[in-house]
């Protein structure tokens, strides 16, 4: 069977908690492969001339490489702290494009492969009190006792039986009498 | 997982032991309760996949009484597979060969038929009286009530309280009641 | 597509056979036998799971509503309540907290939830003094 028919099933789960502390941005590494000449580069090559020392002086923490190569297609390539690497391709983007681009990648946590969530929330520490235990609401003097014990094993909030009814009338008319 | 996690693991899918006193119940009406705690759906964190079931002790399993005349009309089935060799066992002759088949009976089949219901049956423990091995007493947390009371014997009642009962009038002191035939 | 004679245009059968048939392959991907690569089978049992999955999502809805309330009761256990009690008390006190979060607190937040049923036992025993008023 071929599993990567399936969508891989997971719990979210952000990176290291990332954000707690501080925030640390999970993009690492930029490489930018382009052609000097071929006409599918075009865009990126305004983009390198104009606009990539800006993104490189917003982004400091991403270290930018550019690699010209010949008669190849442009292409994006993006290395996670996580680990993971992203490959786009660039070929016939216009510079805004690539920016756009490069604006949502530098912003992922790296895991971009779709996966169905198994719940829509996640936390690591699910109880504030203390999960429920069978001895959360236990009596403490049930240590005490030696098991099986007769009274415990009653049964509650049984009707009134006739024998009860009649002492319980005999004794109202008792009380009666004496008044 | 840290350490503190998995004693908080520990403590929340901890089994507990019940003790149920048979004596005087009927066993398919006790079978329905004592279900509930051997499958853990007493708990909150209950899901049917999820191995939470607790152990419950039945002591005096001799004294259940079964509703009506059912002693005597209840047939136990039982067929060992080879020819001719049905057999049709009558609840009181049953009882009398094992005091304890009654009740696992009804609670076996009570808890409804699925894969699980072997393994939730062992954690039954079915004894005909009220003498427990030491080890299993040890155990126990908790007990089930009962789901009806336990009539008193007359033989059992104080003289004191049987001569002070309330009543209309005396018998004569030459009275004969009717002879038993 | 270019056809040299009239037969082959007529006996084509579109160029979106192969794709429309990987459409069907793809979520039968899972299937036991035949019945993942064969199309015939596979049309035949994907409709049938398909019918199941629709079905289901009803039923999976009613079948956690169950596992809540069972939950609950199995919290109330210790509390001295029953599950419409609990719920009834719940209700006219204005609280508006579904099973889930109910069932959720039960497991999560004993506490809490033994403070809600103590506000729903008291419902009930404001009720009772009421009846027995009235007799």
């Amino acid at each position: 069977m071929n599993h990567s028919q399936f969508l891989i099933s997971g719990f979210l789960r952000p990176p290291f908690y990332n954000g707690v502390g501080r925030q640390i941005n999970q993009l690492q590494r930029l490489t930018i492969k382009f052609c000097k000449s071929h006409g599918g580069s075009k865009g990126m090559r305004d983009f390198i001339e104009n606009h990539l020392v800006n993104y490189a002086k917003e982004n400091q923490s991403v270290v930018v490489y550019v690699k010209p190569r010949r008669h190849r297609s442009p292409v994006i390539v993006a290395e996670y702290l996580n680990g993971d690497r992203r490959w786009m391709s660039a070929q016939n983007r216009n510079h805004e494009e690539i920016l756009k681009w490069l604006s949502l990648l530098s912003l992922q946590a790296g895991d971009t492969e779709p996966i169905r969530y198994r719940k829509n929330w996640h936390t690591d520490c699910p109880s504030i009190q203390g999960p429920w235990t069978p001895f959360t609401h236990k009596n403490p003097a049930f240590n005490n006792i030696a098991f099986p014990d007769k009274e415990l094993g009653k049964q509650l909030n049984m009707p009134e039986t006739a024998t009860e009814k009649l002492l319980r009338l005999v004794q109202e008319q008792k009380n009666t009498k004496n008044e | 997982m840290s350490i503190t996690q998995r004693v908080q693991q520990w403590a929340t899918f901890g089994r507990v032991w019940h003790v149920y006193d048979c004596s005087y119940q009927n066993p398919f009406d006790s079978a329905k309760v004592i279900v509930k705690y051997l499958k853990g759906m007493q708990k909150p964190i209950y899901h049917p996949m999820n191995d939470c079931g607790d152990h419950v002790v039945c002591i005096n399993t001799k004294q259940i009484a079964l509703p009506g005349d059912e002693w005597t009309k209840r047939a136990y089935f039982h067929h060992t597979g080879y020819p001719s060799s049905a057999t049709w066992t009558l609840a009181w002759e049953l009882h009398s060969k094992d005091p304890m088949m009654i009740m696992k009976k009804a609670i076996y089949r009570s808890l409804g038929g699925n894969l699980q219901r072997r393994h939730t049956m062992q954690r039954l423990h079915l004894f005909k009286d009220d003498k427990v091995p030491q080890e299993v007493l040890d155990n126990i947390t908790n007990q089930i009530r009962q789901l009806r009371p336990v009539p008193q014997r007359l033989d059992h009642i104080d003289q004191e309280v049987i001569d002070n009962f309330p009543k209309i009038m005396d018998y004569p002191e030459d009275y004969l009641p009717k002879a038993i035939k | 597509m270019v056809f040299l004679t009239a037969l082959r245009l007529t006996r084509a059968r579109g160029p979106d056979e192969w794709w429309r048939k990987r459409k069907v392959f793809k979520l039968a991907a899972f299937f036991y036998g035949r019945r993942r690569n064969c199309y015939s089978l596979a049309i035949r049992s994907l409709h049938r799971a398909l019918v199941y999955a629709t079905k289901s999502r009803a039923l999976k809805k009613m079948d956690l509503i169950e596992l809540w309330k069972q939950r609950i009761s199995g919290g109330l256990e210790s509390h001295g309540l029953e599950y419409w009690q609990f719920m009834d008390g719940l209700h006219k006190s204005n609280i508006q907290l579904n099973r889930k979060v109910l069932a959720d607190l039960a497991a999560f937040e004993p506490a809490t939830f033994e403070s809600l049923s103590k506000i729903a036992l008291d419902v009930k025993e404001a009720e009772n003094d009421e009846n027995s008023n009235k007799n």
